[in-house]
């Protein structure tokens, strides 16, 4: 849908309409502070993001980066030391956003003691579902996560990857607008790696808004639309996973099927133009380059919003 | 990191392993070497066997009690004392339930720790016990007490305190309170099964004096037999009991009216056992060995010893005053010179001490080849007089003399028809008799006379005169019905006029004016050794407080429950009008001489 | 029974009880205090760290927030959540706690013994008490612990993302511990009931040789029938006197009789006693209002303190105009049919000895209140100490020569009544407090009244179980725990706080305590003056603003208790139980709220 390039944020507020942001964020900041007060860690510097409706946006960072701790802002699990998070419009400490809102945190905390059943019956009752509808939906959940074989089972026999699953069950029991993932994928094999992936996919098909964090570079370069890449609490990045790993002042070109006169005709043209063909395309760096270069960066220069060479 | 770990923990069961060896050598199980001696390794084993604190060693072992202590967690401590408060709580709300839960909550959890059952158990019997205003509720505490004792008895058995306390509580308590008829009644009828051996005993055997002596008996043998400690009570109190009990026990038959050959028999047993507790050694706090009997002989031997130092140099001791007498400086032979009105007493007391020669300075004087043989007769006078005087004061803690004088006495067939014919007046005088009654009680006073002609120590009694000055009331009581007046020949005019000096007689004296008067004025005599009572006369205080059942009869606030003189303001309240119980007050407090000497003045007080 | 503090009637004590304001009335003031002084520490605590304004808005917001929070709770959301802590409790083995209770019950008989003059009292006053124990204990660690696992084990996590208010969270909490608290409770009555029931049941033995022909009656009267005892059992035995058939009661002995019938085969009587009858009881009392009247006849609040430390009882003098007046209101001749039966529990003080033999007598006199000057006396009795002697009024009864009717002459038209208690012998006293002497009413149910015991410890349950959580909405396991145990010794302690915020405990405050403890000085000495002890004694007087607040904020649990009415086998008045769940409300509510706030105000993710 909305798949604009679009690298000013403040840019983009003006131009859409307001109801197409889920997520904002103002100038948030979040300072953990110790029994006595005193300031400990600054986990996020005022942090300005937009997250609009029906895309998938992914947090990236390093361990410690700052990235859970938005999400647990947006959830209002914590409450910012300063600025503002809205979700759907709402500040994030109003319940009644968690209506629409789905959350599979970065490990499943769930009962152990409950079944699949019982543990998506419980939360479907809280979220204050009819017994029919919550059946229904339990049905399919369980069917979608593929869990239907050991549903009778308590959780405390499940595997890290079923757990994982029925996790993300417990999320979408009400069907949210918004899905809030911390990091998906881990723990799962390659095979749920891609199940999960696929799911996430799918869910932007169906017009949902997907926020979620991730370290594993290749799971958000497989799926997010935009991303926003943290550091020691400060935005480093963030923009159009596409247009943030192209390489403006080199061209690949790649091609097949062409005859060795032609490729010497293409040599030639490049060498008439003084240059050295390798391949004929615009090259993408790998998310991890640009990764580790932003964090070099901003090590070398703290403070400072990274620039990367193009 | 892991390797390091793995060292680390090696290390740690190593030391586990070294600090088991000396463990297990010190709780080896004894073994027993030659004289039934613990010995080798097994330290603990010893030391347990030592200081008797192996649980087995103390006495039974009582699995729920071990189980609760067990469940206590270690919070044993905790546990009794939240207890001991719940007892006195339960008991300031006179809630008893509560309180004997309680208490034998607390016996589970500290079944080893003497003041718990002497104390509770003392405080059902005198202070429970008189909360009730039924007598057969107030025997069955005074039960529960001796039960609660009986009990611990099990789990100590080498505790001659805890059956000395159940022979105290059986023998006095039931004995000496208030309501001793109907306790003395109650507890020949009892057969309560959990009195062990009670039901058994012959009608004739259950008196309370006796079983309470068959208990002192027993705590006795545990003495001497296995050695057992009896702290720090006083020994010569501790031994007197069993004879005390008999004593009482003579009495207590003529008071029911058993004359004959029972109540002599009583008394002659009673003269006996008193006889053997004076020839028991003992060893005073000091450590000297000595028998309360060897006082008369020691006297003699003193006397002979003194008369043969003395006949050495017949004039030799008054040389010495003379000579010391002219070396006195001017002044201080003035003092002593000046006639008596105008003498300072107590210098001229003082100077006459240097004056004095004692033996030492005399045998030091005798020169020749006597010398040696002076000094050897000295030295033995005054050991022998030291001891003397020690046997003297133990004496006087349980009042020896006057008992045996009253043993010797009262044995006498004059005294034991006294003592019927005074029983049987009074009844004919209950029955409205007035004439026989009379006749009774004058035959009663003539043979009574003769026990006083044979005992001249017996005019001034005031332990055993109470039951005389009752039998002069009950005869005054006779002649009045009779409307006559006080005979002038009396028989026993002088035992009279020693109980109104007492002032202890419970008529008006004008009445007795004229035929005990010219008596009357005359100054008191002086105390007979061992016959001057601590307590005598105070029968009016002793009454009023042993009726008043109440804060007096608790104990005092403030006060902690482990002090051993807890008998002391329950004895104090209960004691009876009869002065031969009251005096048994000291040779209880012997065991705290503060005690028994802050008692003294009180008592003296309120005889004057 | 023993009731050291009794209450109005229900309405009377939650709007006004004579001269104090009611409860309900003495609870909103403390509210309006404690939500203004909370207030108050708020305000000034944020403003410290956001500045007066922004603190402002934000207390306004929290409360606002509150407000919403209550409105839009759900009683669907909270039944989940309650069922989820029903299902966490037994999955942490709560069902131990019932284990214990009846490993307890099983070996009680190592401790309990059966022979003291009231078995029943002891045993069901053992069960009542432990499970009280056990239930408390359960509540406080299922409650205190639960909060912060959830929060520990980030489980909350995946909860308040989902649409829950914090009210929902802790009423799930409070009501799910409560549920299994419930449910235990029961368990463990019906246990307790059947054991009380079983370990109370004996017979006796009795055989023809125990029994003996009547003795003569007075006057030589010859008797029908035998007489005997019975065998000792549990410490007792019951006299009995049988009819010509062998048939007949035992009398009464450790409150309880027996039934006993024989029959006679081959020519041998075989007796038989039945099992013991009315051990367990719930008289239902009417009490009456005790006045005094001193030596010379006038009225007092109070008789003579005769030197007890526990001035529970007040005392009259014998021989004297000192007398105790009961005045009982709301008779009538429908509700005594056969009369009124006269329970009194006196105490007996002699200042001397006098007849050993014999009691103390004393007379029972009857008023009418609307004709003071006319007193009936009914008879004269002896006194009888620490049981209970019943005394019948029957409906017509002569004194002297003169017919009385009770109904007609001597109950007012309004129902009310006066018996007046005098000693009869000089210098002797009796004791009683107002609960000594009542009308008996009837006979209630004792297992309903086991019940009402049981639902006051539900009541306790409940008030530790909602604390508990209110603690852990902000405190770690261990620390809410101990904060828990705190309110709970505390609440048992009210009183002594109490005394102790207002400096009449003996031995100082705290400190001051502390300082004696440490020194071995008792309680009644002089201090010395210096540095330390006037450092104590002020601290002291600092530290009572704290004890007494405390005092006035803890429940008083220890009143909350019904087991002694349960043991003494009276019937729980429902005055009383309405009283004590009031009370329980009037605290749970707060508590809630406050737990809310705090949840509220939590950031759970920390």
């Amino acid at each position: 849908m909305a798949s604009q390039a679009v690298l000013d944020p403040a840019a983009s507020a003006a131009a859409q309409p307001q109801t197409d942001v889920i997520i904002e964020t103002r100038n948030l900041s979040k300072v953990y502070r110790d029994f006595w007060g005193r300031q400990k860690v600054r986990a996020l510097k005022a942090l300005d993001l937009e997250v609009r409706r029906g895309e998938i946006f992914g947090l990236l960072g390093p361990n410690g980066s700052g990235k859970t701790t938005t999400i647990k802002l947006l959830l209002g699990l914590l409450f910012p030391t300063s600025g503002q998070a809205l979700v759907f419009g709402k500040d994030a400490s109003d319940v009644t956003k968690n209506e629409r809102i789905g959350y599979l945190p970065e490990e499943s905390y769930l009962y152990r003691f409950l079944n699949a059943e019982e543990t998506l019956d419980f939360y479907g009752r809280l979220f204050d579902m009819p017994a029919s509808v919550r059946r229904q939906r339990i049905a399919d959940l369980i069917h979608l996560v593929k869990l239907d074989w050991a549903k009778r089972r308590q959780l405390k026999e499940y595997s890290k990857g079923m757990t994982r699953r029925i996790g993300l069950a417990q999320a979408l029991i009400n069907d949210p607008e918004l899905i809030v993932l911390d990091e998906p994928t881990t723990g799962l094999d390659p095979i749920g790696c891609r199940e999960m992936k696929d799911l996430i996919i799918d869910l932007r098909e169906k017009g949902k808004t997907v926020l979620m964090c991730s370290h594993l570079l290749a799971d958000v370069q497989d799926v997010c639309d935009r991303i926003a890449i943290l550091h020691q609490g400060e935005l480093k990045e963030l923009g159009r996973v596409d247009s943030l790993l192209k390489i403006r002042d080199v061209t690949e070109i790649r091609a097949s099927g062409l005859s060795d006169a032609a490729k010497e005709e293409i040599k030639a043209v490049i060498a008439r133009h003084s240059g050295n063909l390798v391949s004929m395309d615009n090259p993408t760096s790998t998310l991890e380059e640009l990764f580790l270069s932003i964090v070099q960066d901003s090590e070398a220069r703290p403070g400072r919003r990274a620039r990367v060479e193009g | 990191m892991n390797r390091r770990s793995f060292i680390r923990k090696v290390i740690y069961i190593l030391c586990i392993g070294l600090l088991l060896i000396p463990l297990s050598y010190y709780s080896q199980p004894a073994s027993v070497g030659a004289a039934n001696q613990a010995v080798g390794a097994g330290k603990l084993a010893q030391l347990r066997e030592k200081y008797k604190i192996s649980e087995a060693s103390l006495g039974e072992v009582d699995p729920a009690g071990e189980t609760i202590k067990l469940a206590t967690l270690g919070l044993r401590g905790v546990a009794v004392v939240m207890l001991w408060e719940k007892a006195k709580t339960s008991q300031m709300k006179e809630d008893w339930d509560g309180l004997q839960a309680t208490l034998d909550q607390l016996t589970k959890l500290e079944p080893h720790f003497l003041t718990f059952w002497r104390h509770q158990a003392w405080n059902v019997s005198y202070n429970i016990s008189v909360e009730w205003d039924d007598y057969h509720d107030r025997y069955r505490w005074v039960k529960e007490g001796i039960k609660l004792l009986l009990q611990g008895r099990r789990y100590n058995d080498h505790e001659p305190l805890l059956i000395y306390d159940i022979g105290w509580t059986t023998a006095q308590k039931m004995g000496t309170a208030d309501e001793k008829v109907q306790y003395r009644r109650l507890f020949r009828e009892d057969d309560d099964p959990e009195f062990p051996n009670h039901r058994l005993r012959p009608q004739n055997r259950r008196d309370n004096w006796l079983v309470g002596q068959e208990y002192y008996n027993e705590a006795v043998r545990l003495v001497e037999d296995r050695d057992a400690s009896i702290h720090r009570m006083n020994p010569l109190v501790f031994y007197s009991e069993p004879a005390m009990c008999q004593i009482d026990y003579a009495i207590a038959l003529e008071e029911d009216g058993v004359f004959e050959e029972k109540a002599k028999v009583g008394w002659m047993e009673a003269d006996e056992y008193w006889t053997k507790y004076g020839a028991r050694e003992m060893r005073s706090t000091i450590g000297i060995q000595y028998r309360l009997n060897d006082k008369e002989e020691l006297e003699e031997k003193i006397a002979e010893t003194a008369t043969e130092l003395e006949a050495m140099a017949p004039d030799l001791r008054k040389t010495i005053s003379d000579e010391r007498l002219a070396k006195l400086p001017a002044e201080e032979r003035e003092v002593l010179e000046a006639p008596p009105d105008r003498r300072d007493p107590w210098r001229a007391f003082g100077i006459m001490m240097k004056l004095n020669v004692n033996h030492r300075d005399f045998a030091e004087r005798i020169t020749g080849p006597q010398h040696d043989k002076a000094i050897e007769l000295a030295d033995e006078v005054t050991r022998m007089q030291q001891l003397a005087e020690l046997i003297n004061h133990e004496r006087e803690v349980v009042n020896f003399a006057y008992w045996r004088l009253r043993c010797r006495a009262e044995k006498t067939d004059a005294a034991l028809e006294a003592r019927r014919l005074l029983y049987v007046g009074k009844g004919l005088y209950e029955n409205a008799q007035f004439e026989e009654a009379r006749e009774n009680y004058e035959n009663a006073f003539s043979e009574w006379r003769k026990v006083v002609d044979e005992f001249p120590a017996m005019v001034d009694d005031t332990i055993g005169g109470t039951s005389l000055e009752e039998a002069v009331k009950g005869y005054v009581d006779v002649l009045k019905q009779l409307d006559e007046p006080f005979p002038k020949n009396f028989p026993i005019k002088d035992v009279v006029a020693a109980m109104l000096r007492r002032s202890s007689l419970p008529i008006p004296p004008e009445f007795l004016q004229d035929a005990v008067g010219t008596e009357l004025g005359n100054p008191p005599a002086p105390p007979i050794r061992g016959l001057d009572m601590k307590d005598g006369g105070n029968k009016e205080a002793g009454e009023k407080e042993a009726e008043a059942k109440g804060p007096d009869s608790k104990e005092p606030a403030g006060k902690e429950p482990s002090k051993d003189d807890d008998k002391q303001p329950e004895a104090k309240s209960e004691a009876s009008k009869d002065q031969a119980e009251a005096s048994k007050e000291n040779p209880a407090e012997g065991q705290k001489p503060e005690a028994d000497s802050a008692k003294k003045p009180e008592g003296d007080e309120k005889a004057e | 029974m023993v009731l050291e503090n009794q209450y109005p009637p229900y309405l009377e004590w939650l709007f006004s009880a004579g001269v104090s304001p009611g409860a309900f009335w003495i609870w909103l003031i403390t509210m309006t205090g404690v939500i203004l002084g909370g207030l108050l520490i708020a305000w000034v605590f944020s403003s410290i760290r956001y500045g007066p304004m922004k603190a402002g808005d934000l207390i306004f917001r929290t409360l606002v927030g509150l407000v919403g929070d209550l409105t839009h709770t759900s009683p669907r959301r909270v039944f989940a959540l309650a069922r989820l802590a029903v299902q966490e409790s037994i999955r942490r083995r709560v069902l131990a706690a019932f284990i214990v209770f009846i490993v307890i019950l099983l070996f009680a008989g190592w401790f309990l013994n059966p022979g003291t003059t009231d078995p029943a009292e002891l045993y069901l006053s053992f069960v009542l008490t432990a499970t009280t124990y056990l239930i408390l204990f359960m509540a406080l660690v299922l409650s205190s612990f639960s909060l912060p696992s959830d929060i520990q084990n980030k489980t909350i996590y995946t909860i308040v993302t989902k649409p829950v208010r914090p009210t929902e969270v802790v009423l799930g909490r409070a009501v799910g511990f409560s549920a299994v608290g419930t449910g235990l409770l029961a368990l463990m009555g019906l246990f307790s009931y059947f054991f009380v029931v079983r370990t109370l049941d004996h017979t006796h033995e009795l055989t023809a040789d125990d029994l003996a022909p009547r003795a003569a009656g007075p006057g030589g009267v010859a008797r029908p029938g035998l007489e005997g005892d019975t065998g000792f059992t549990r410490n007792h035995r019951h006299h009995i006197v049988l009819d010509e058939n062998g048939h007949g009661y035992t009398e009464p002995s450790q409150d309880h009789f027996h039934e006993v019938t024989a029959t006679t085969r081959d020519g041998q009587t075989e007796y038989r006693i039945g099992p013991a009858l009315n051990q367990l009881k719930a008289r239902v009392p009417l009490y009456g209002k005790l006045s005094f009247l001193d030596r010379g006849g006038r009225t007092t609040d109070k008789g003579i303190n005769v030197g007890n430390e526990w001035g529970y009882r007040s005392y009259i003098e014998g021989g004297s105009q000192a007398a105790a007046i009961w005045r009982f209101s709301g008779l009538s001749a429908a509700e005594f049919p056969e009369g009124i039966n006269l329970d009194m529990t006196l105490r007996v003080f002699r200042t001397f000895k006098g007849d050993v033999e014999k009691g103390i007598s004393g007379s029972i006199t009857l008023r009418n209140p609307q004709n003071p000057k006319v007193s009936y006396l009914l008879r004269n009795f002896v006194c009888k100490e620490f049981s209970i002697d019943r005394q019948n009024i029957p409906l017509k009864f002569k004194d002297k020569d003169k017919e009385v009717d009770l109904f007609r002459d001597v109950v007012s038209d309004d129902g009310q009544l006066d018996v007046i208690i005098g000693c009869l012998e000089r210098a002797q006293f009796f004791g009683m407090a107002r609960p000594d002497l009542y009308l008996f009413k009837r006979e209630g149910t004792p297992w309903v009244n086991f019940v009402k015991g049981y639902v006051a410890i539900w009541l306790q349950m409940v008030l530790i179980t909602t604390f508990g959580v209110m603690w852990s909405t902000f405190l770690n396991g261990p620390i809410a725990m101990l904060a828990t145990v705190g309110t709970m010794v505390g609440g048992y302690f009210v009183g002594f706080l109490e005394s102790l915020a207002t400096n009449q405990a003996f031995g100082g405050g705290p400190l001051e305590a502390t300082y004696r403890i440490v020194t071995q000085s008792n309680l009644m000495s002089e201090l010395e003056k210096n540095v330390t002890t006037i450092t104590a004694i002020w601290a002291d007087k600092l530290l009572r603003i704290p004890l007494w607040i405390m005092a006035k904020l803890l429940p008083d649990l220890s009143s909350l208790s019904d087991v002694d009415y349960v043991a003494d086998g009276y019937n729980i008045p429902l005055d009383v139980l309405s009283i004590h769940a009031t009370m329980s409300l009037g605290f749970l509510v707060p508590v809630l709220i406050l737990g809310f706030l705090f949840f509220k105000m939590r950031e759970v993710a920390r």
